[in-house]
This record gives C-alpha cells, sequence and structure tokens, in this order.
C-alpha cells in the first residue's frame, strides 16, 4: 500500500510549477530569510537572488518543501553543454533518520508510508534537523517547531495525488504506489540506457529505500545529493559500546587508585601496629 | 554546490554546551563520590560528602538551559509524555529521549544522596525520615546514580556523534568517550574545589582522588588526539580563530596539559594554595570550553 513519487529528472523543464502548487496547497508563505527591510519601503523587499542559474530558493527550509535545482553544465571547450533539472522533496526514506531522532513521537510514519511532523506534538528540540541525511527538515522560528513536505498526506488519505506531481507538466514528477513506479522507473532506465545515455536510480537502496526516487543523468552530488547517505542512528550500537567501554575503563581506574591505595594504607597501618 | 546540505540544529551554545558541561561535572562527581562511598575505607566522608553537595545543586540547574532552547518551551512534557495519547513515551533510538529519561533517574539519586548527607550532616532532620533513616539502601542508589551518571556524562557526546553533520558524524563513536572522561576530570576538580572552600583539602583521600584525576586527564589527552584523527578534514574548523582560542589554548593548553603538568609538579614541590586553586578553575574553564567547541564546530 506504500505511495510514493517517482521524480524523472531527465524530463523536468525547470518550470517550478511544482514549487508553486505546494506552497498553495499547503498554505505556505515565502520564505522569511528570503526578504529584508528596505528603508523607504513599507513592505518586505526580496534579496535572495543567488546567481545561481534560475535558483532563487536555494535551499528546502520550513517554508519551501519544493526546490527546483538548475544545474548548467559546460565543458572546458566551452562547445558542449548541457542544463539539468531535479526536483527536491523530503524522500520519506523507509528508514527515516528524522523519525528515529524525535523525542517526543511528533515526527510519524502514516499506513502510506510517509512520514509526517504532527505540529501539536513537536517541541522544537531541532534533534531531527541535524539527523536528516538528505538535509531536508527544518526549523521555523516563527512557529517553534520542525517543518518538511508531508507528501500531501491529506491529499493521499483522500485518494488525491500530492498537488506537485498534479501540477507537473510533462510528468517528471509522479505520485502512485510504490511497486508500480519502480517498474515504470526501469522501464525508462532501461530505454535510456539502451539509447545509450548515462543514468541512474537513485533512492532504492538508499535509507532502506526512498519513498521519493530519483532518475538522474550524471551523479548525485551533481544533484545535491549525498553520495553515500547514512542513517546516523546506525552508528548507534558502536557508539554505545565504546562509550560504555569508557564508562568501565573510567570506573576500574577509580577503583584501582581508591582500592588499591586503601589496601596500600590498611598495610602501613597494620605495619605500624 | 556542496553536496553537504546537512543542516545544523543551531543549538545556542550557552544554553546546550553549557548543560552538557554542567550535566557532566555533575555526573562526574556523583560517580567519585559513589565510588569513595563504596570501596573507601569509610572513615573518611569527605569526598563523598563533597560530591552529593555538589551533584544535586548542578542537577536543579539543567533544566533551566534545556528548555530554554527548546522551540515551544512549554511544551517540554511532550518529552516523556505523547501529549496525543497520554501515554509515557520512550524511543531507545534518540538519545534525547533516554536521556530525558536516565535524567530524572539520576536526580532522583542525587537527591536522595543529597538529603541523606543533610541529615547526617544534622542540617535538617526529619522525624519520620531519620526512623526510616538507617533502612534506606544507601549503596542501592550509589551505584544506581552512578551507573545513571555515567550515562549523563556519555549520552551527549553519542547525541552528537550519531546526527549527520559532518564534524559530528565523522568523530563517531569518541564523542561519548570523551566527554565522559571529561566530565570525570572536571568532578573531581569540582569536588577538590569545595574541599578548599570548606578548608579538608588534606589527608589521603584527596591524594587518591588527584591520583585519579591525573590517570583520567593523561586518558583525555589521548582521546581527543585520537578524536582529531578520526575528523580529519572536518575538523578544519577547529584551526580558525575562535577555536583556536578555545579549543587549543583553553581546553588542550590550559585546561589540560598545564594543570597536568602541574599535578606532576606539586607532587615533590608543593605550590601555594593560590596555584592549587587556579588549576582546578583551569580544569573547569577547560571542560566548559572543550564543550562549547565540539558543539560550535559541528555547527558552522
Ligand atoms: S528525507 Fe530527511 S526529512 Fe525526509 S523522511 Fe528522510 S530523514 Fe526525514
Ligand atoms: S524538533 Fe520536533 S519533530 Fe524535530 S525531533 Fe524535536 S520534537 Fe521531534
Amino acid at each position: 500500500m506504500a505511495k510514493g513519487m517517482f521524480v524523472d529528472t531527465t524530463i523536468c523543464t525547470g518550470c517550478k510549477a511544482c514549487q508553486v502548487a505546494c506552497k498553495q496547497w499547503n498554505g505556505l508563505s515565502a520564505e522569511p530569510a528570503h526578504f529584508g527591510k528596505r528603508s523607504g519601503v513599507p513592505y518586505p523587499v526580496a534579496d535572495n537572488f543567488t546567481g545561481d542559474s534560475y535558483d532563487n530558493t536555494g535551499t528546502l527550509s520550513a517554508t519551501d518543501w519544493r526546490h527546483v535545482r538548475f544545474i548548467e553544465q559546460i565543458d572546458e571547450s566551452r562547445r558542449e553543454k548541457r542544463w539539468l533539472f531535479s526536483s527536491d522533496s523530503c524522500k520519506h526514506c523507509s528508514d527515516a533518520g528524522c523519525l528515529n531522532a524525535c523525542p517526543t513521537k511528533a515526527i510519524v510514519r502514516t499506513d502510506l508510508g510517509n512520514v509526517v511532523v504532527q505540529q501539536e506534538t513537536c517541541i522544537g528540540c531541532k534533534f531531527c534537523i541535524p539527523s536528516c541525511p538528505y538535509g531536508v527538515i527544518s526549523f521555523s522560528e516563527e512557529t517553534g517547531t520542525a517543518h518538511k513536505c508531508t507528501l500531501c498526506n491529506d491529499r493521499i488519505h483522500n485518494g488525491l495525488g500530492t498537488a506537485c506531481a498534479k501540477a507537473c507538466p510533462t510528468g517528471s514528477i509522479r505520485f502512485g504506489e510504490l511497486a508500480d513506479l519502480k517498474k515504470r522507473a526501469d522501464a525508462r532506465l532501461a530505454q535510456l540506457k539502451g539509447k545509450g545515455e548515462q543514468a541512474r536510480i537513485y533512492g532504492y537502496e538508499e535509507a532502506d529505500g526512498l519513498k521519493v526516487f530519483y532518475l538522474f543523468a550524471d551523479r548525485p552530488k551533481v544533484y545535491g545529493q549525498p553520495e553515500d547517505p547514512v542513517v546516523p542512528q546506525r552508528r548507534l550500537v558502536l557508539c554505545s559500546l565504546v562509550t560504555i567501554l569508557t564508562a568501565i575503563g573510567v570506573g576500574a581506574a577509580a577503583l584501582v587508585n581508591f582500592r588499591e591505595r586503601l589496601n596500600g594504607k590498611d598495610e602501613e597501618e597494620s605495619n605500624e601496629s | 554546490m556542496s553536496p553537504e546540505i546537512i543542516q545544523p540544529p543551531e543549538w545556542a551554545w550557552y544554553y546546550i554546551a553549557v548543560y552538557f558541561f554542567v550535566a557532566g561535572t555533575s555526573a562526574g562527581a556523583y560517580f567519585i563520590g559513589a565510588m569513595e562511598e563504596l570501596f573507601g575505607s569509610g572513615g573518611e566522608r569527605e569526598v563523598s560528602r563533597a560530591a552529593c553537595y555538589i551533584a544535586f545543586p548542578l542537577l536543579v540547574l539543567v533544566p533551566i538551559p534545556l528548555i530554554a532552547d527548546l522551540g515551544r518551551p512549554e511544551r517540554f512534557w511532550h518529552l516523556f509524555i505523547y501529549n496525543q495519547g497520554g501515554y509515557p513515551y520512550l524511543n531507545l533510538v534518540s538519545p534525547m529521549s533516554v536521556g530525558s529519561w536516565v535524567l530524572l533517574i539520576f536526580s532522583a539519586c542525587a537527591l536522595l544522596s543529597f538529603l541523606d548527607n543533610l541529615v547526617a550532616d544534622r542540617v535538617i532532620s526529619f522525624p519520620l525520615f531519620s526512623r526510616y533513616y538507617n533502612r534506606i539502601p544507601r549503596r542501592l542508589y550509589a551505584v544506581l546514580g552512578s551507573l545513571a551518571g555515567f550515562f549523563i556524562a556519555g549520552y551527549t557526546g553519542v547525541l552528537l556523534n550519531v546526527t549527520a553533520r559532518p564534524f559530528w558524524a565523522a568523530t563517531s563513536p569518541l564523542m561519548g568517550a570523551l566527554f565522559i572522561v571529561s566530565g570525570a576530570s572536571t568532578g573531581a576538580a569540582a569536588i577538590s574545589l569545595y574541599l578548599i572552600w570548606r578548608r579538608r583539602n588534606s589527608g589521603g583521600e584527596v591524594e587518591r582522588l588527584e591520583a585519579f584525576d591525573r590517570v583520567v586527564m593523561v586518558s583525555e589527552l589521548v582521546l581527543i588526539a585520537l578524536l582529531l584523527v578520526l575528523a580529519g578534514r572536518t575538523a578544519l574548523p577547529l584551526m580558525t580563530l575562535p577555536f583556536v582560542a578555545m579549543f587549543w589554548l583553553g581546553t588542550v593548553a590550559l585546561g589540560i596539559v598545564v594543570p597536568l603538568w602541574f599535578k606532576y609538579r606539586s607532587r615533590r614541590h608543593p605550590f601555594g594554595d593560590a596555584p592549587v586553586l587556579a588549576h582546578y578553575l583551569c580544569i573547569l574553564a577547560g571542560g566548559l570550553l572543550l564543550r562549547i567547541s565540539l558543539l560550535q564546530a559541528g555547527q558552522l
């Protein structure tokens, strides 16, 4: 029953319809960090022009749950060029670092497999923020809580697809049953490989499988995705063991010092007597 | 564009690093006191008494920075009770969740030891308490409190190690170990300072404490070296300005190396009271700067 999205970046045109649809459906305001005050102007003025191709969103944030990246690739002789686009969001990991980290059960997985933050429960401890291996979940000063894409939790539980997939004019973002999406992805991959093009799927193995996975035409890092993401909690057992061993070591040091000297002293005393 | 897009939590150092330090010192002191209580001769009780008088008052301060750093401080109780179900909640893979619960256990043990000493010192007396006084299993909560104390000193390091921030992830699995060792050393320094204040800083007990502290501080240096090797390139922030002063000068030089040299030297050539006092203060300051440096180096 797990739902998800398949993002075929090779047919994305960078129109940002998904970003707009996401903002509208989820009622998200503009990113406060992108606006500044200018003297004499009564309203906030946008000041986040990144100079990075057509990208002025920059990163995912508490109010930007979708982010279209623009990657300009030009070879050294400036003859060959390629413009890559990719629409990024929360991956709804099967082993989600953010969900593992949350101490209050504010982050939960629904029956459809998506990962959501329950705003009424979140205390704003911010532990989930560095625990996401994709840098997705973000803290909002305004609400004092963590926010991220919900996979349109309200829509998908009422038989609709996600707003971004609905708005995407090229079918680059597809919503559906995970199994169907994988079939589609494999077929598309085979088609591209057949044409001799470089292509790879990102998200089959990572974090036990990403519910939102991608078809990339280049290495993941070109698209701003980590090459070897690690669910950070997988280090927990080793870290705990080393810490416990150290505790035993410190305990032993204390024992040796407090006991040995005690015995030594006892001997001295008995010698004296 | 950098593929390292993992966001920092932006925990305020004046809350979180200070919490790491205060809790670590309290836990270290408690553990040392308990060890003296359990394995000492029983003749002198100065160290274990000092430990109890330090551990609990420090712990009382702890909730303040922890709650103040939350985005929604008024909801702090969600750490213990799932607000939508009304039942207690514990997430075993989240050091923050387990740590919150263990903090409760540790506080209870520290409170009991604190009261115990107040009664023994006849500062307070409860008729009811006194009646049952001798039946309280003191050793039991000393052991339980020490275990919880170790957890409190160490889990904060593990908490940093199990995030995806490059520096914190690269230093895995040593941060917890370093925090435990540092907590033991600042705990010992706090006890020594208390004893100086009460003018009880002499005798075999204090010597044993010093011997223990020397071992701990040498291992702290070794752990810092190992941690930096593990960190590799992610430790580069530690080479930039505020960190050179805080970490290298403050923690490593003034907080560990100089006090250690002082300790070895003073065994043969006793120094005056002022330098002794100063070197304990240096150890404490070094411990605080260690937490601030390692927290902030991961958030840059
Ligand atoms: S991508 Fe990050 S925020 Fe989304 S589910 Fe995975 S860990 Fe959580
Ligand atoms: S900030 Fe909120 S969602 Fe994130 S770990 Fe803390 S309580 Fe959970």
